[in-house]
């Protein structure tokens, strides 16, 4: 039995717009953290809010451990689904410590035992120095991690994550995604977490949902997601990759960098684009050639090129630290990729044949 | 998610009427239906008086349309906007200046004026034209009579009578209202925004003139349309400078004449204009945008006034001087001056057994009332409006600032007729006076809650919500706890408006009810002004108990 689950679930706030969540089936096992990410705007918020119980789907069902919590006849309202949430913005309530804020959602427990649960988390999130402060005095890391020891106190079957890194500073957020997840984990707890940064998606989750537009566009492990996008949209938001378009033919896929020898099921003359990532290429020196240099970015221990392809479109290729050539070199360009490129129709992946 | 709570726009695909509710249903969170119900109940009461008067204003007749038309309308009309608009433009004058000379100038005693020029809104205007008239007065005043009798001849001094009488002694009375907002306003800018300016080579007095007031411009002008309609509702202050304004007309047609239709009339013609000032200063109040203070906020570097320093004082002295200084001296003495005469003191102090501190009691309890179910009434109003978001939501918040425009006479006309028809048991009793103060003073705690639930995320309703609590425990634990500062400033803005409201209580009291102003008001009508002037001073402490905790408020915050 599935922790949470999601079917078809229908939310739309003007008949103007496509649906902000659209038909979105999913499931998160015990025990798993689910990433949700896609750009701004692509529902994944409102699917939160569903699942909390903010907003009412308009389609579909909603249920958590086995429970229909909503659908076009049940309703459950917030305060009873068990659901813990973390804030974007924390939510921490102002007029309350620390220690009061953690131990707001934990009526009905036996006084001690309340005293002791809140104490014992606000240790396991390092916080127990800081148990009689007020919201304000705090850090935004320390608001951070007060936030998510409060939404775990009432033992919630499913906690759920919006954003809640962004307020922090880049170099605070690594850090502190890193110790959430190891909350987490200790506790066995069952997240949905939604983000916009597909870096932090692919550290936090067990495994991805990539939302677009409202639809499911993938659920999948991370290294899948990551390099068995099942969509253009998925390769192309998971980030660093080119798309180079080629067409066709009975001997494989004839791009503008020349011939791939990929087969695919489909009829030559056929339209399809590439994804083509900075370590599938690669170039030499080639006066001949109308391919230029454009920019070297330095990553350390390597270059990635910037080159610019006669037709104007761009590709990236990562070189050794040890080359370096001037911007303007014309060079001549080629894919190295010892295995198929992800290739795509119509956005859609085309599987290749073996 | 500002997109669920912004109404969204009419519908063209699905059309007729089954759309748009389909597409109402679909496009927002369902208003709570309680909440819905008690907002409109409260939006009903306070709008009734008005509409009431409207209506008797429009069934008053041909005949006393035709005979006002031909008597006193059009003297009445060019009387009272000569004076609304010279006392506007007078208020907004010397309020944005005295703002700025104190928060923006090196002017000495900054952090004193700081506070004094904003103490004169504990006193009643009427007070200070009593004061000033007793003084002034070309036959009998008292400086007149001083110079006389030491000079030997009569010294011309300005009278205090007459419009100009009128628009000095309420622009001095009227002006803290724009003097408060402006220099919040004033404190809040931030100085990125001048220095900006500044950059691209504006000198400090042109960055003023071209980027810093008009920036400050519509919720400047949204405040000096406080004042007019102010003005509209004043009634001692013009009275007692013989200006006759619509409100003198209407409540001397009240009080003496016994003109009901007439009042009705008059009233209905001087709420439709408030109605007009009203709606310009709400579309103002929507485009005031006063910038948050945020952290990176710093203060705007002071201007040297240099030469000018010692004369911007004088002129702050001399403002400070007629609104606080020479009005409780006067008072002071009269009082002490009362005390000295022993069976005078004791026919004031303790003779009848409505003594001194009992009307201080009906005062302060009346206007408390009035303040607590204010900003109980402004709640359910305020609730909706903030955390939904849409026509009907905002609509009923408008209408329950209509108080803003019912001038004090009108409202106990209105409230004489109604109560007189449906409730006459009320009439007769002081509720019926607590419930003026509520209807009149509603608009203060309604805004006063309004800004103060805006300033509470939604998330920390819902984050509650999701931590177990039912929604009216939310609101008992989170809302309420985080709101309450602002209610309170709402609550001592009623309170403190309540307390000074002079013609609404003479109408609407009942035989023996009287309340500090008045008693004021009586006993400087009789001439008594050693009686006048204990009561006032103690209706002046009173006031200023609010006006110091909403200006700790208002000037700690920066």
């Amino acid at each position: 039995m599935p922790a949470l689950e999601l079917l078809s679930v229908l939310k739309r706030y003007s008949l103007d717009a496509p649906p902000a969540v659209d038909h979105v089936s999913l499931q998160v096992e015990k025990g798993e953290i689910l990433s949700i990410v896609g750009p701004s705007g692509c529902g994944k918020t409102s699917t939160l809010r569903l699942i909390a119980g903010f907003e009412r789907p308009d389609a579909g069902a909603v249920s958590i451990s086995g429970r229909v919590v909503a659908n076009h006849t049940v309703w459950t309202p917030p305060e009873r689904r068990g659901v813990g949430m973390v804030f974007q913005d924390h939510a921490l309530f102002p007029h309350l410590t620390v220690r009061e804020n953690v131990a707001f959602g934990m009526r009905g427990k036996p006084r001690d035992r309340a005293q002791t649960d809140v104490a014992h988390l606000l240790r396991l999130v390092g916080l127990a120095a800081l148990a009689d402060r007020y919201p304000h005095e705090l850090s935004g890391g320390e608001r951070q991690r007060a936030a998510l020891a409060r939404a775990l106190a009432p033992e919630p079957v499913l906690v759920l994550l919006d954003e809640p890194f962004s307020s922090l500073d880049a170099d605070r957020r690594a850090n502190m995604r890193e110790q959430v997840r190891a909350i987490l984990r200790t506790l066995h707890a069952t997240a949905v977490f939604v983000t916009h940064d597909q870096e932090e998606a692919l550290f936090m989750g067990d495994r991805i949902a990539v939302l677009n537009q409202g639809r499911v566009e993938q659920i999948d492990s991370p290294e899948k997601i990551f390099h068995a996008p099942a969509t253009r949209f998925v390769a192309d938001f998971m980030g660093h990759t080119d798309f180079l378009p080629g067409e066709v033919t009975a001997d494989g896929i004839l791009t503008e960098i020349g011939l791939l020898p990929q087969r695919v099921a489909l009829p030559p003359g056929t339209a399809v684009e590439l994804a083509i990532r900075a370590d599938d290429v690669t170039f030499e020196r080639d006066r001949a050639s109308r391919a230029r240099l454009l920019a070297r970015h330095f990553k350390g221990a390597q270059n990635v090129y910037r080159v610019r392809l006669p037709s104007g479109r761009l590709l990236h290729s990562l070189q050794p630290h040890t080359l370096i050539l001037p911007p303007g070199a014309p060079v001549r360009v080629w894919s190295n990729a010892g295995h198929p490129l992800a290739c795509f129709h119509e956005g859609k992946l085309v599987p290749p044949i073996e | 998610m500002t997109s669920t709570l912004s109404p969204s726009p009419r519908p063209r695909a699905v059309g007729g009427l089954q759309g748009w509710l389909a597409h109402r249903r679909i496009g927002q969170r369902r208003l709570n239906r309680t909440l819905l119900l008690a907002a409109s109940g409260v939006a009903a009461l306070v709008t009734t008086p008005l509409a009431y008067i409207l209506y008797r204003a429009a069934a008053g007749g041909a005949e006393t349309w035709a005979r006002l038309w031909q008597t006193r309308l059009v003297s009445l009309l060019g009387n009272t906007l000569a004076l609304m608009a010279a006392v506007t433009f007078g208020t907004l004058l010397l309020g944005t200046a005295l703002a700025f000379l104190v928060e923006r100038t090196d002017l000495p005693l900054r952090r004193a004026w700081r506070w004094l020029l904003a103490l004169p809104l504990a006193m009643p205007a009427f007070i200070g034209a009593v004061v000033h008239v007793a003084l002034l007065r070309p036959r009998g005043g008292i400086l007149p009579r001083f110079f006389a009798d030491a000079f030997g001849v009569a010294i011309p001094l300005p009278s205090p009578f007459g419009l100009w009488g009128a628009t000095f002694m309420l622009t001095l009375f009227m002006y803290p209202y724009v003097y408060l907002l402006s220099a919040a306003a004033f404190r809040s800018l931030h100085a990125s925004l001048e220095e900006a300016a500044r950059s691209f080579g504006y000198s400090a007095w042109r960055t003023l003139w071209k980027v810093t007031l008009p920036v400050l411009r519509p919720g400047l002008t949204a405040g000096a349309l406080l004042v007019a309609l102010d003005i509209l509702a004043e009634y001692g202050t013009v009275a007692l400078l013989r200006y006759e304004t619509f409100s003198a007309a209407i409540f001397l047609q009240l009080s003496g004449r016994y003109d009901r239709a007439a009042a009705s009339v008059l009233s209905g013609v001087l709420v439709v204009l408030a109605i007009a000032v009203l709606a310009g200063e709400i579309r103002l109040q929507g485009q005031a945008r006063f910038e948050q203070v945020s952290s990176s906020w710093r203060p705007a570097p002071r201007l040297s006034l240099g030469r000018w320093r010692w004369l911007a004082f004088a002129f702050v002295c001399f403002v400070a001087l007629n609104t606080l200084f020479v009005p409780l001296t006067v008072l002071g003495a009269w009082t002490v001056q009362g005390r000295l005469d022993a069976s005078f003191a004791a026919s004031v102090y303790r003779s009848s057994a409505q003594n001194l501190w009992g009307y201080a009691w009906n005062s302060v309890w009346s206007a408390g009332l009035a303040a607590l179910a204010a900003v109980i009434l402004s709640l359910p109003v305020a609730y909706l409006a903030v955390r939904y978001p849409r026509l009907t939501s905002r609509a009923l918040s408008r209408l329950c600032q209509v108080g803003y425009a019912l001038p004090g006479v009108v409202v106990a006309l209105s409230l004489i007729l109604l109560v007189n028809r449906g409730l006459p048991w009320l009439y007769g009793t002081p509720l019926v006076v607590v419930l003026a103060y509520v209807v009149r003073h509603m608009p203060q705690a309604v805004r006063a809650s309004e800004s103060a639930l805006m300033q509470i995320s939604p998330s920390l309703e819902e984050a509650a919500r999701s931590l177990g609590r039912r929604p009216v425990m939310v609101v008992l634990t989170v809302t309420l706890p985080l709101i309450f500062p602002g209610l309170l400033s709402g609550a001592a803005l009623v309170f403190l408006t309540s307390l000074k409201e002079l013609p609404a209580t003479l109408l609407l009291r009942p035989a023996g009810f009287d309340t500090l102003a008045v008693r004021v008001w009586m006993a400087a009508g009789d001439g008594v002004y050693a009686q006048a002037a204990p009561a006032a001073l103690l209706l002046i402490a009173c006031a200023a108990v609010p006006l110091v905790f909403l200006l700790r408020r208002s000037v700690l915050q920066s």
